[in-house]
């Protein structure tokens, strides 16, 4: 069968000599559509071709998207598992490496106990490898300790969604619909730069009159053009939304009889959003009353709105109240479960989606299933073939995880698809709990900053190599294909898994041929849970442009609009947020007295471990810089280009000042891309939310200095 | 064929993945010939994409005293004929929106051709099959002249109307034609 899907009447080039491979893009939630040249005489990859015809993207895709195939062969790539002798990495073949890791586990497993080996995991990968490492960690290795780097990414927005709505699909519409949407409100999300192909759908919305509200400390390219720019102070997202609810309640503007209907606690929502007037809300949140004022009327009045929100309101110690604050102002006003209308997360990673459903989180089995459930533990250790009772126990999350390398619990780590010696908050501590290590493992195909640490680094295919499924940013199943053979020995991290498990004598548990016998098992697996996957198949995804999760049955189409009818929590009725304004872990000082705060530029993408390797982008933005206010920069005397110093309790950087009036006289903005001296997260704060255990990447206190001469 | 590069700058959002992808045009030698300013980032992120406007008369041309720079039939402006090209830079001083570009290793001039192996076979060029935003679009006349109508449109919906001294706010975007030759 040809790898190429192409509608009717769309015409593509193919030049002479060349075939291309129907695929998705290997970085964010968007996963644009793309094909990929393949020269047919020598198999390699030569470019890409846009995907017209790929129903959310349209052929568009950003500077990443358009260099993504350059990472395929690309001269730095791992081609050999490498094993450290006396401190520097030498070629090993497979079986050196497998039986070193073997010897290590089972040696520190024997006498520290099965949870003595942990497993880091990560979502920029497919399902089917998702999936895999939960059931790496629980059958293969039968260690409790297990999370992944999705937890700095989209915890607070699961768990914000799980209390209000009952369960935490990233996107309640298709995205297609947004073009149809009346007003956004778009909170801590930088849109353009980190999901660029979304904006085809806003600019087509607002090219018809839609009204675009944005929430963000930064005027970025959507902040820009809004109807309303609300400049809060980070960390403050919870008094807006409580301060926007108040005026909705205020002004009448609420749909009653939904509420009536289809939601708990709204009386005392009522009572918890009384205090927060405009003033009392501008007080807390830095914005100006007036702009609070006037963005719940265009709100208010808009019969078809979403909400939508990203990292910047989520990664906060009040992360989960924030999102479920910001569901409650949809839910308010009726709009959650209807046509062009309702909320929505950005989501990050490639498969943040899919790979946050399907077990790899320390308290997860497969399709949201939970370990503490005892009826849930049933069903996937029945698919897994184990009994129940041999199932680990619930482990912690990613940040607590180093904790436990801190004070020997953890004593080796195998890190699948992540880089945490960057993304981590607080990365001084995260390097030191590594060396900790009596062992690390990772498998990666560029040597990353942790891998580095590493005491074997096995070499894992791109996402080119091989087949599978990810689940994009609407919740839509779709098809990742192989283009070409896994370059020089390295291996896709299922097989890399099954040979470890293998090892440690439970092969017999991992015994696949190819992914789509793992997509198989995580059908039946998922069967029955909140994200059943039981009726998507490969084929289906082709036929219909993916499939929306769930998809329950066999013969299931998958569901494109989720709560139509019901919510997912126990009695179909959603939860209102009740959540009062706690303010960030930080306050300001004498000595920290400025506001830093996080994020991505277009041209990079998570650890930089990829982007940091495509010539473009490093063109385009080849180190990190510190965004600040004229006026600001004017009061330390610091002049545009500068190297000035940042720091913090935790770290320090010193790093190029970017001045332009795009950002709060009062917040800094530093890329989180590069490690090491030029990592901002040597300086961010590991403060965790209380329930999803999120770090509050998005706030601190800092302080800044102009370097003497 | 009778398409229209359509340029509307304040749809931009400054990611450049129209730089990106014209190195991935075949025929550009992973060079690429558009680019993406600031207007101005101490005052704000707005920024905007510039290609070659496929002049008429193109000034280029005109000041190329070797006569290498050679407009084909549909009225694509192509870089220098390399055997031509005398490596003099007229060209790159005389475009009006600087897009002849140099190369100082080969001593030849190259610029924006529209990604001519593509456009010539009714496929949009690499920067605007990209473009996120839209900003950049490769679109029939009649599809150009319905936007047009649009603004007004818009405008009128929010309830706008060109004053004496504002009537330029109104025509903001710029665009280059590309007729064929009978048109
Ligand atoms: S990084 Fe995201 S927006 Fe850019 S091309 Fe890839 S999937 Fe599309
Ligand atoms: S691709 Fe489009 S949005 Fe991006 S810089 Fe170019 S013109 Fe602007």
């Amino acid at each position: 069968m040809s790898q190429f899907l192409v509608k009717e009447g769309v015409k593509n080039q193919i030049r002479k000599g060349e075939k291309l491979v129907t695929t998705h893009c290997c970085y964010c939630g968007m996963q644009c559509g793309m094909h990929i040249r393949v020269d047919e005489k020598n198999n390699k990859v030569v470019g890409v071709e846009p995907r017209y015809d790929w129903v959310l993207t349209k052929g568009k895709m950003c500077p990443k998207g358009v260099t993504a195939y350059q990472t395929i062969d690309h001269p730095d790539r791992i081609k050999t598992p490498l094993i450290k002798k006396n401190g520097k990495f030498v070629e090993a073949t497979w079986d050196e490496a497998l039986d070193l890791i073997e010897s290590q586990y089972k040696g520190i497993q024997e006498n520290y106990g099965k949870d003595a080996v942990g497993v880091y995991g990560g979502v920029s990968m497919t399902n089917e490898k998702c999936y895999l490492v939960g059931k790496y960690a629980r059958v293969g290795l039968g260690t409790r300790y297990i999370d992944y780097n999705g937890r700095y990414c989209m915890s607070s927005a699961a768990g914000g969604f799980n209390k209000t709505l009952g369960m935490d699909r990233g996107s309640t519409l298709p995205w297609t619909e947004l073009e149809h949407t009346d007003t956004f409100f778009m909170a801590g999300s930088n849109t353009a730069e980190c999901h660029p192909t979304s904006i085809q759908w806003f600019w087509k919305a607002k090219d018809k009159g839609a009204k675009l509200i944005v929430a963000d400390p930064r005027e970025t390219a959507t902040a820009r053009v809004a109807d309303v720019h609300l400049d809060l102070l980070p960390g403050t997202d919870s008094a807006l939304a409580n301060g926007i609810m108040h005026l909705l309640i205020k002004h009448d503007y609420v749909d009653n009889e939904y509420v009536q209907e289809r939601c708990n606690n709204f009386e005392e929502l009522k009572d918890m959003t009384a205090k927060f007037t405009p003033e009392y809300t501008s007080k807390l949140t830095g914005v100006a009353a007036e702009k609070i004022i006037k963005a719940a009327h265009i709100f208010g009045k808009s019969p078809r709105s979403v909400v939508m929100f990203a990292r910047g309101a989520e990664q906060q110690t009040s992360g989960v109240d924030n999102v479920s604050l910001y569901t409650s102002m949809a839910l308010l006003r009726g709009q959650i479960g209807k046509f062009a209308s309702g909320v929505a997360t950005f989501t990050g990673q490639g498969n943040g989606q899919g790979g946050r459903e399907h077990g790899q989180k320390a308290d997860a089995l497969p399709g949201y299933r939970k370990i503490a459930n005892p009826k849930d533990v049933e069903h996937v250790a029945g698919v897994w073939g184990i009994k129940p009772e041999e199932m680990p126990k619930e482990g912690v999350s990613a940040y607590e995880m180093f904790h436990l390398m801190q004070n020997k619990t953890i004593r080796a780590l195998h890190v699948i698809c992540s880089n945490p010696v960057v993304s981590s908050p607080n990365i001084n501590y995260v390097q030191d709990s590594l060396e900790k290590l009596d062992f690390l493992v990772v498998n990666d195909f560029f040597m990353s900053e942790t891998a580095e640490l590493a005491d074997v680094v096995l070499p894992a295919t791109t996402w080119a190599e091989d087949e599978g499924t990810t689940t994009n940013i609407e919740g839509r199943v779709i098809r990742i294909r192989k283009v070409v053979d896994p370059i020089g020995e390295s291996k896709p991290d299922w097989e890399i898994m099954s040979m470890i498990a293998d090892r440690l004598g439970k092969g017999k548990y991992f015994d696949y041929s190819e992914p789509r016998e793992i997509f198989d098992e995580l059908r039946h697996a998922s069967k029955g849970g909140k994200a059943d996957y039981y009726g998507v198949t490969y084929e289906k995804i082709d036929e219909q442009d993916g499939v929306f999760w769930p998809a329950p049955t066999e013969d299931s189409k998958g569901t494109p609009s989720i709560f139509q009818e019901r919510f997912a929590t126990e009695d179909g009725k959603a939860n209102l947020a009740v959540c009062d304004f706690r303010g960030p872990s930080e306050v300001q000082s004498n000595e920290y007295p400025l506001w830093l705060t996080t994020g991505r530029v277009v041209f990079h993408y998570l650890s930089g471990n990829q982007t940091r390797r495509v010539d473009f982008l490093m063109e385009q933005c080849p180190e990190p810089f510190v965004e600040m206010h004229p006026e600001l920069a004017s009061k330390y005397q610091i002049e545009n280009g500068e190297r000035v110093k940042l720091s913090t309790p935790r770290g320090e950087m010193i790093t190029p000042v970017k001045i332009t009036k795009a950002i709060r006289k009062d917040t800094m903005f530093v890329p989180y891309h590069w490690g090491k001296k030029l990592a901002v997260n040597q300086l961010t704060s590991p403060a965790l939310d209380p329930f999803s255990r999120m770090p509050e990447f998005k706030v601190c206190a800092v302080k800044l200095e102009k370097l003497t001469k | 064929m009778n398409k229209i590069m359509y340029l509307e700058f304040e749809r931009c959002i400054g990611c450049r993945a129209c730089q990106a992808a014209c190195r991935e045009c075949g025929d550009h030698d992973a060079k690429e010939r558009n680019y993406v300013e600031y207007v101005d980032f101490t005052e704000s992120r707005q920024t905007f994409p510039m290609l070659c406007m496929q002049c008429k008369d193109p000034a280029c041309a005109r000041v190329c005293p070797a006569n290498a720079i050679q407009i084909t039939d549909e009225g694509v402006v192509l870089s220098a004929m390399e055997e031509k090209c005398i490596g003099c830079r007229n060209c790159t001083f005389g475009c009006p929106f600087g897009i002849p570009k140099f190369d100082f290793e080969t001593n030849k001039m190259y610029k924006c051709d529209m990604c001519y192996d593509r456009t010539r076979h009714d496929i949009a060029p690499m920067c605007a099959s990209v473009c996120p935003s839209d900003a950049i679009r490769f679109i029939d006349f009649d599809e150009m002249q319905q936007l047009r109508r649009k603004r007004t449109q818009m405008n009128l919906v929010e309830g706008k109307k060109p004053q004496e001294g504002n009537k330029w706010d109104y025509v903001p975007e710029f665009f280059g034609v590309y007729t064929d030759s009978q048109s």
